[in-house]
């Protein structure tokens, strides 16, 4: 048998802890995720909190639980290696080897890094051109100087014509007002590729993708318990709860969990 | 100035080149010889893990996994964090016992001094960690000779869709990797990958299997001790809703009602799926719901026959694969994998941005979950402007394709002599050098 338990599941709690919720469309965007950032919290438009939006301890308690779904590895267990393994056969291999460090400490390292030597200017111009260290999207119109190519690069890099590739779609159903020359993209600069081609890499946290914008559909909320929609709000710690058998539920189990 | 010997050691390729995609969960590796034709079959899956039991008191390294007959309350040290090698005494255990020793299977045992090594990584690696690699891989295993690169790129490698006769790497491609630690969006020019516009979302198929455990053990049984378990299920059930509307639907159709108003479920979506007892099964399966179980499971079970757990699944099924394309609906601020298509193309002059959108190939094990690349497609297909041609397509295997690419690669010795670095120039030049040599476009 695997290991399982039944969880209580019927607690009856009396107090009224939840609220209805009119959802007008709380949009995440502009919450930061780094519950540490409370300088970026501050400051953000949109003047103070409204009803929708995340208090500092809700977003401590996503930040957290995000964080318990991203792990690798359980640093409560330690699974030593089994029978005898080989000797370290340099210092540096010995040093290496011995480490006992996580991912996030490399990648705080990573971030300390940045922060002391800035990097140099972007080389990659474009509407997303992002540096090493901006985590965020910023136009850029730097252009850097044209790069030599790395001695790396595999293969042949040839400047080919990419030719635009369009729908078959007949003419009539174009938009007249749009001319040829503004439905068929421009040719490629060699100049613009050549800077594409040699930006240098984005750090790990410079990588990840944007929040979606902020036009698009509000986020939506689901049942702390049973998964569906969540128009209910628990008063106690802002989770949402699609009924008073979920609010049960969720008392009993997960209510201030994360927080 | 290059060492004296240089030309020599890399142009005398000796025959064989140990490919190698060090993945979280799996290693994916084969060796190559020159002017082979590779096949997916060359490649060999193997865990990336070292497990230990506490029911059999076993530890399992990488392969003998596949020997284990309880999986029940089984503990995983992983050597890869977040794609990238982290822990170098797992990883080193692992390799050995793999790929050096004479535990390595059929076909895999190499010497690594007559032996090179193609290793291949995840993109924004953080370069104190590709040192070590680097320093590891020359000071202690001792590879004739070495390229690092990130995985994805070589898929440029495989044959273009018509065939051609150039061995040139393809144009334009954007590749979708959507794997175990996360899912990358890597656009590439002839072979070549324009980093400023790789996009990175959170999710990836260990994160599923995380958040579906987390379900689980919150709506039913304590399941937190079983990931092996969960993943399994998750592989089992899940499937992508087609689209936004339709997760609206299903999730009606999947809801138990209210108190006083109890829905009848819909048991086209919800099905049980039956534990394995680790004794007479080491698999479980899954069959279509029966609300009678279900009311039976909570300590309910027949006095006579056999005890049988059964864990019902309704949106759990749709809501767990939803996150790749809505991060936020669990609070992840990151668009989905359309909407960081659509910001990794933004980068790039429209003539590529274009020519990218007709060659879309999605690798990685998520692409696997039923429904994937067709909601990919049709939540694509309105970000793009209208006029353009969109072509999205899957990875015949997608969890061994990243590694088909690198072998196609590896099998052309012109290609390898290129940026194998030999063990007497790193002897000589060192490890910044050889970070240096293979980073893009830096000097
Ligand atoms: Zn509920
Ligand atoms: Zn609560």
């Amino acid at each position: 048998m695997p290991h399982v338990e039944v969880l209580p599941n019927s607690a009856s709690v009396a107090a009224p802890g939840w609220t209805y919720v009119v959802d007008n469309g709380y949009d995440p965007s502009k919450i930061a995720i780094n519950p540490k950032d409370r300088k970026r919290a501050a400051t953000r438009p949109g003047g103070p909190r409204g009803e929708n939006e995340l208090s500092a301890r809700q977003q401590i308690a996503i930040a957290r639980r995000i964080a318990e779904l991203e792990r690798d590895n359980d640093p409560k267990q330690s699974i030593p290696v089994p029978g005898k393994s080989s000797v370290p056969k340099t210092q540096n291999a010995r040093r290496i080897i011995q480490y006992q460090r996580q991912i996030k400490h490399w990648l705080d390292d990573e971030i300390a890094q940045l922060q002391q030597a800035p990097p140099p200017p972007p080389r990659a111009a474009g509407p997303g051109a992002r540096t090493a260290a901006q985590p965020l999207r910023r136009a850029s119109t730097m252009t850097g100087p044209p790069p030599t190519p790395s001695e790396a690069t595999p293969g042949l890099v040839t400047p080919g014509i990419i030719t635009p590739v369009l729908g078959n779609r007949p003419a009539s159903d174009i938009d007249p007002l749009l001319s040829v020359d503004s439905s068929i993209p421009a040719p490629l600069r060699p100049a613009e590729l050549e800077a594409l081609l040699s930006a240098p890499p984005l750090s790990y946290a410079a990588s990840h993708a944007a929040p979606p914008p902020s036009g698009g559909p509000p986020q939506r909320q689901f049942c702390d318990n049973c998964g569906y929609w969540g128009k209910i709000k628990c008063l106690k710690c802002g989770a949402r709860i699609c009924g008073l058998e979920c609010k049960d539920a969720h008392e009993a189990t997960r209510c201030l969990k994360w927080a | 100035m290059p060492p004296k010997g240089w030309k020599k050691a890399s142009a005398a390729a000796p025959a064989k080149t140990l490919v190698l995609d060090n993945g979280a969960y799996t290693l994916k590796a084969g060796l190559v010889a020159a002017s082979a034709n590779p096949s997916y079959d060359d490649c060999h899956v193997l865990p990336n893990c070292i497990a230990r039991s506490v029911r059999d008191r076993r530890t399992y390294v990488s392969s003998e996994l596949y020997q284990c007959r309880d999986f029940g309350e089984l503990a995983f040290r992983r050597p890869v964090e977040k794609g990238f090698i982290v822990n170098w005494e797992a990883e080193k255990a692992i390799w050995e016992h793999e790929l050096l020793d004479e535990t390595a299977g059929e076909g895999l045992r190499c010497n690594p001094k007559d032996t090179n090594l193609l290793l291949m990584e995840k993109p924004n690696c953080p370069k104190e960690l590709q040192k070590n690699c680097d320093e590891i891989v020359f000071e202690q295993f001792e590879f004739r000779a070495y390229y690092r690169c990130v995985g994805p790129i070589l898929n440029a490698y495989h044959p273009p869709i018509p065939p051609s006769l150039s061995s040139l790497p393809q144009e334009c491609l954007l590749i979708i990797d959507t794997s175990y630690s996360d899912t990358t969006i890597l656009p590439l020019y002839s072979g070549q990958l324009i980093q400023a516009a790789v996009r990175r979302l959170t999710v990836g198929g260990k994160l599923l299997t995380n958040y579906l455990k987390e379900l689980a053990s919150l709506r039913h049984y304590n399941m937190m001790e079983e990931t092996y378990l969960l993943n399994e299920i998750k592989e089992a059930v899940s499937f992508v809703a087609p689209s936004a509307q339709q997760y609206t639907t299903d999730l009606e159709r999947t809801w138990k009602g209210r108190l006083g108003d109890k829905r009848a479920i819909d048991s086209s979506i919800v099905v049980d799926y039956v534990l394995p007892d680790y004794e007479g099964s080491i698999h479980g399966y899954a069959r279509p719901h029966d609300p009678v179980q279900s009311r039976m499971r909570r300590g309910l079970q027949p006095l006579q026959g056999p005890r049988e757990d059964v864990l019902p699944l309704g949106n759990e099924r749709f809501a767990v694969p939803e996150l790749l394309f809505r991060p936020t609906d669990i609070g992840i601020q990151e668009a989905g994998i359309p909407g960081a298509i659509m910001e990794s193309l933004s980068v790039l002059p429209e003539a590529m941005k274009a020519a990218m959108l007709t060659n879309i190939v999605v690798v990685g094990g998520n692409s696997l979950i039923p429904g994937f690349i067709e909601r990919l497609e049709s939540e694509l297909r309105p970000l793009v402007p209208t006029e353009y041609l969109l072509n999205v397509s899957k990875a015949e295997d997608p969890i061994k394709h990243n590694w088909l690419g690198a072998a196609r690669f590896a099998s052309q010795p012109e290609l390898l002599k290129e940026v194998l670095v030999s063990k007497a120039e790193y002897d000589e030049r060192g490890s910044t050098w050889l970070a240096k040599k293979f980073s893009w476009g830096e000097r």
